[in-house]
């Protein structure tokens, strides 16, 4: 510490207050007083001036009115408030409107409460209490050198009485143990840890599942209309369940005629007819991609905007994300209604490290 | 049912980019159609186009198909051709959609349309309920295809939440949540449904107008489709409970009030306590 | 204080009540001089010192507001049937978490005006901190002794956004499980371990059972009190350190100059709460937020178009809108495209805020310490670097709205995407060099005030037969009628009526009030030295 050797500071400490001569003391007016305690912080009070030197003016009776009116204000508000609590009807009805008062008259009778209140206070500020101009001695910076050069003592000195430099045995040991506790805060942690490779990349669909839709009923080929779409989900006890609508949900679409897809390698026979099915989880952030826009078969996912188009078997053609949907292979069983073919191919929605 | 409150809403304000959108329309439209109405007295001064348009007419015809009929040579032959069957890069074959998409197009002023695009506006409409209704015979009557509904559009109150579902599953994607609309790509949009009448929520589920699919009776049920309509139209006339509905947009336009509003007051506040009294 | 209370060495007893009260705490904690001082700590009187007020007092009324919330909130994913009062939901599978929230909303009187309240001042609460950290930015308050309360700030706003979206998320609504959704799938992204910490948050494959519940707890324990704890260690530097002020007459590094806190502050600011209050009421009354019955609950087949986060989500969500579709697949290993815009960008965004301090000071190499604030034009540099990070940030901010301004100003969506690209490239270099322009241009301004005086308005005829404008200087000149003035770094009067009143409430000014015409004294005031001039107009103190 080379400041230790400097010269002590020439900005002076605060002193403690010393000893009032009471005598002196007694003889002070209050404001006297009051300059001696802000004078003790540091603090001096270079200009003071009432608002109104001559007391009972017109002009100061009118700040004080007006500062009253706000706090009449606030009680008016507050009151409203309490009134209209109890008395307005509330609950909401269909066949009604008058619920619809309830919640912006309580919001407005707190507002002239509270903003008169606050305003009352501030307006008081302003208009009545004495005005002053302070000013606040800051004392920054470092501390005195005899501070700063005891406390590094101090500290030093401890660290001798413990005896820890000499004790090299006691340091390891020590450094051991510390790492142990701060592993006892961290692996109770560990049953947060949950294993997560196959829920992603299988769904609820697999050969032979039918195909429903949030009715639970099952779809046949007649029951979609050329450039008509329908959210489906599998034919199982849980379909609808959220967690298997999670992963599982699919856009079944019906072409236009004259609308081809052209499929993607080894996913010819992926579609049925002019039908095609595919995962309405965007492969971008996993939102239900299915803003479906029959005439230019294009696919919108209304979270960032990626388009998907249909005829070029989902290709994402415009914004973020990066892969084609994954498509589902369908086809119409004995009894006239569609199956999958299986589970998708690929793991639906968004992109994770382990996936290929 | 009686006592609902009427659906009468406001015209929602306009962006100044919105006028002038519409203003040029409206001027293509006066121009276009003062163009359509020459070219179909100029068609019709000639005889070989008469003699057509009474051999088309059938002897025992409706009063309602005929009346349709005329309407249909004045205003849409040019685009969509004498037997409906459309004219290469102006207008598509009219056989099979049938009177609900007839309904949708016109009764929203859609059609008869300044241009053809994958989006056409919804405008002020030419032709009023009846002559709508007689040119969607017409239509019907020469090519079929899903029917302008009748009857109960609504259903009972009984069936609200699972129209709400319905709405949610089909509609919201592109509508929104509350039937305000949106973007789609390139330019194209999902309209408000705030306008719609029942029979325009109807036709358009059935006729699948545009970009929006179709939606079958099959696929959603008569019952469905009044679930669907009741929920929506149910939704656009309810006053909210929390004060201005700022859009019923979400997050974007509370984003706006927050600064705008909030943090304007707020300073405003700020700089009157700062300020010298 | 009572006077009883001082004159209690006399041996008196004091007699008021108030009285009896001090000497009780005072005889038992020695309370006295901590009292006195905190009541005569003195605060600046300047508007822009009150926004990390507003933060402060959202906290609270979020605190209130969300208790009486958690009287009626039920953190649980267990599906029910609804069967409130809200008819247009009654027989919809719901949440517990969502029915429980409609409830507050529809069966709770008052209910659902408290929960606007709450979601107003979580809006309010994160602008707030980011107009407070702006000024603080644009100041130069962050510099020694502050760089650590600027981190705590950076750390408050970092945990604020993290605390609103826990928030936004527990209704289990439609649109906030959207976005949960979109959470979980930026959880993947991450390389190597993705899928371990999606699975170590969500407890399973989205959405599993343990979300909503998981988020409860970090909104309501958690988060809270990281936060409440930060704030109590930034306002207890800012009252260990006290306050910057702006340079001014008689305003000096080792001064504050304002008002007490008791009585006048004190009366300001605590009348300052309840306009906050007031505001956050008015705007829950007036205007619905988060109407969770509008989007129905959460169902992962359904989604709205126009989905967006809260607004101060919004740059991350125009970071993924505009950000190109580049997967990088290498073995059999893949990194989504998201990772880019959701992690690394705000990482290295928050990393650069937090570090500003610390660079700034290399590269200025200013390691001196400062109290009294710059005014943003006389640090050019540093001006328009926040102007270029404003831009940048207000491109993304936008751009997480795209679709609803594509949808009401008739712009295509794809075009609105291509702006936001554009633009994040564009504009901010454009914004560094017009704000530095600016910055000059105003410099420059006042240099020539200072110089040849305020302009008078006043014509005159020169012999010559030439006309000029008479120009009033502001201090002494010398023998070229040039004005003598240091710029000090406070605003110079730059119109006549401003001449009896430059900077707020300076001593100089207060004590002797010059007439119209006599121009006070600025330099002499404030730059006692020619050191501490160099030092107000902006530029560092050499380094010892």
């Amino acid at each position: 510490m080379t400041d230790a050797v400097r010269p002590p500071s020439t900005r002076e400490q605060h002193d403690p207050p010393g000893e009032i001569d009471l005598e002196t003391y007694r003889d002070l007016t209050l404001e006297e007083r009051a300059a001696l305690g802000t004078e003790l912080d540091g603090v001096e009070i270079v200009h003071r001036r009432e608002r109104f030197p001559v007391p009972g003016t017109k002009a100061e009776k009118r700040a004080e009115r007006a500062v009253a009116a706000c706090f009449v204000l606030a009680f008016l508000g507050a009151v409203a408030f309490v009134v209209c609590y109890v008395v307005l009807p509330w609950q909401y009805d269909i066949n009604s409107t008058s619920y619809t008062w309830f919640t912006p008259v309580l919001g407005v009778t707190m507002a002239l409460s509270l903003i008169g209140f606050g305003v009352g206070a501030i307006l008081w500020a302003k208009l009545l209490i004495t005005e002053e101009e302070t000013v606040q001695e800051r004392h920054s910076g470092r501390s005195t050198p005899e501070a700063r050069a005891t406390t590094v003592a101090v500290l030093t000195d401890g660290i001798a009485m413990t005896g820890l430099a000499r004790r090299s045995v006691l340091q390891r040991a020590l450094g051991l143990s510390v790492l142990a506790l701060g592993a006892l805060a961290i692996v109770p942690l560990g049953g947060l840890i949950k294993k997560p490779r196959d829920a992603l990349f299988v769904t609820g669909w697999s050969t032979g599942v039918r195909l429903m839709n949030g009715n639970r009923r099952l779809i046949r080929p007649g029951d979609i209309e050329a450039g008509g779409i329908e959210t489906v989900f599998p034919a199982t006890p849980d379909g609808l369940s959220t967690q298997v609508v999670a992963d599982s949900v699919v856009l079944l679409i019906r072409l236009r005629p004259g609308q081809v897809v052209r499929a993607r390698p080894g996913q010819q026979d992926f579609g049925w007819e002019d039908y095609v099915a595919y995962s309405k989880i965007c492969t971008h952030a996993g939102c239900p991609a299915s803003l479906y826009e029959q005439q230019t078969g294009r696919l919108l996912c209304p979270c960032h905007q990626s388009q998907f188009d249909l005829l070029q078997d989902a290709k994402p053609v415009f914004g973020p994300a990066a892969r084609p949907l994954p498509k589902l292979a369908i086809t119409v069983d004995d009894e006239g209604y569609f199956v999958a073919k299986g589970d998708f191919t690929e793991p639906i929605g968004p992109s994770f490290w382990e996936r290929k | 049912m009686t006592e609902r409150p009427s659906t009468t809403k406001g015209r929602r304000p306009r962006s100044r980019m919105r006028r002038r959108i519409t203003g040029a329309l409206a001027l293509a439209a006066a121009l276009g159609s003062v163009g359509v109405a020459y070219a179909t007295v100029a068609a019709a001064a000639t005889p070989k186009a008469q003699t057509v348009a009474a051999a088309n007419a059938p002897a025992n015809e409706p009063v309602d198909v005929r009346k349709g009929r005329q309407l249909y040579e004045t205003s849409c032959i040019t685009c969509h051709g004498q037997n409906l069957q459309g004219v290469l890069d102006r207008g598509p074959s009219l056989i099979g959609v049938g009177s609900a998409s007839v309904y949708f197009q016109v009764s929203t002023g859609r059609m008869p349309a300044t241009q053809q695009g994958a989006q056409i506006p919804q405008k002020k409409a030419k032709f009023d309920e009846d002559q709508t209704q007689q040119l969607a015979a017409y239509v019907q009557s020469v090519g079929g295809g899903p029917q302008i509904p009748t009857g109960d559009l609504r259903g009972t109150d009984a069936n609200l939440a699972e129209g709400g579902e319905l709405f949610r599953l089909n509609c919201a994607s592109c509508h929104n949540f509350a039937g305000r609309g949106g973007a789609l790509s390139a330019g194209k949009y999902a309209p408000s449904l705030d306008d719609a009448s029942d029979k325009v929520i109807w036709t358009a589920m059935l006729s699948g107008p545009q970009n929006m699919p179709v939606f079958s009776d099959n696929q959603l049920t008569t019952e469905q489709k009044q679930a669907i309509t009741n929920y929506i139209q149910t939704l656009t006339a309810q006053k909210d409970p929390g004060g201005s509905s700022i859009g019923r947009l979400g997050p974007v336009p509370e984003g706006l009030v927050i600064w705008v509003v909030g943090i304007g007051a707020i300073m405003l506040m700020i700089l009157w306590i700062g300020a010298k009294s | 204080m009572s006077q009883t209370t001082t004159e209690r060495p006399a041996g008196k007893r004091p007699t008021s009540a108030l009285g009896r009260a001090a000497d009780w705490a005072d005889e038992r904690y020695t309370a006295s001089r901590f009292v006195r001082s905190s009541l005569n700590k003195v605060f600046p009187d300047n508007w822009s010192f009150m926004m990390g007020e507003i933060a402060l007092y959202s906290f609270i009324i979020l605190l209130l507001t969300g208790t009486y919330l958690a009287f009626f909130f039920d953190p649980s994913m267990t599906e029910v049937r609804y069967d409130g009062s809200y008819s247009l939901l009654r027989g919809v599978e719901m949440s517990r978490a969502f029915d429980s929230t409609l409830n507050i909303s529809f069966e709770v009187r008052g209910g659902l005006l408290m929960r606007q309240i709450h979601h107003w001042a979580a809006l309010l609460f994160v602008a707030a901190m980011v107009a407070h950290m702006l000024r603080v930015f644009f100041t130069g308050g962050f510099r020694k002794p502050r760089e650590v309360n600027w981190l705590l700030g950076v750390g408050l706003l970092t945990f604020g956004i993290l605390e609103g979206f826990a928030g936004y998320s527990l209704p289990d609504d439609l649109l906030s499980g959207t976005g949960l959704r979109i959470a979980y799938a930026i959880m993947l992204s991450i390389p190597i371990v993705g899928t371990w910490v999606a699975f170590a948050v969500f407890g399973s494959e989205f959405p599993g059972v343990d979300i909503i519940p998981r988020l409860y707890i970090a909104h309501v324990l958690l988060i809270p009190g990281i936060i409440l704890a930060l704030i109590a260690v930034h306002v207890g530097l800012v009252v260990l350190q006290k306050h910057t002020q702006f340079p001014g007459p008689g305003r000096r590094e080792d001064n504050v100059v304002g008002e007490r806190m008791y009585p006048l502050y004190g009366a300001k600011g605590g009348g300052f709460f309840f306009l906050v209050f007031g505001v956050l009421a008015a705007l829950a009354g007036l205007f619905q937020i988060n109407p969770i019955w509008l989007y129905g609950p959460y169902n992962p087949a359904q989604v709205s178009s126009g989905s967006q986060p809260d607004w101060y989500m919004g740059f991350l969500d125009g970071s993924t809108r505009i950000f190109p579709a580049w997967e990088i697949r290498f073995w059999n290993y893949t990194i989504s495209p998201l990772i880019w815009p959701t992690v690394v960008l705000p990482g290295i965004l928050f990393t650069l805020l937090a570090l500003y301090p610390f660079i700034e000071a290399r590269m200025t190499k200013d390691r001196s310490v400062h109290h009294l604030l710059q005014r943003p034009r006389d640090v050019p540099v540093r001006t328009s670097l926040g102007a270029m990070a404003l831009s940048f940030y207000f491109v993304l901010l936008i751009s997480g709205g795209n679709d609803i301004i594509a949808d009401k100003f008739d712009i295509s969506l794809n075009a609105m995407t291509w702006i936001g690209r554009i633009s994040l490239i564009v504009l901010p270099p454009l914004a560094y060099s017009a704000t530095y322009l600016l910055c000059l241009g105003l410099q420059r301004h006042d240099r020539e005030v200072l110089e040849h005086g305020v302009e008078t308005g006043i014509i005159k005829r020169l012999p010559s037969g030439e006309f000029i404008e008479v120009h009033q200087p502001l201090g002494p000149v010398d023998e070229h009628g040039h004005g003598e003035l240091e710029y000090a770094g406070a605003p110079v009067p730059k119109r006549m009526n401003r001449l009896t009143n430059p900077g707020k409430k300076a001593i100089g000014f207060l004590r002797q009030v010059p007439d119209p015409g006599e121009a006070p004294d600025l330099g002499s005031e404030a730059g006692e030295t020619d050191q501490q001039a160099t030092e107000l107009a902006g530029r560092p103190k050499n380094p010892d």
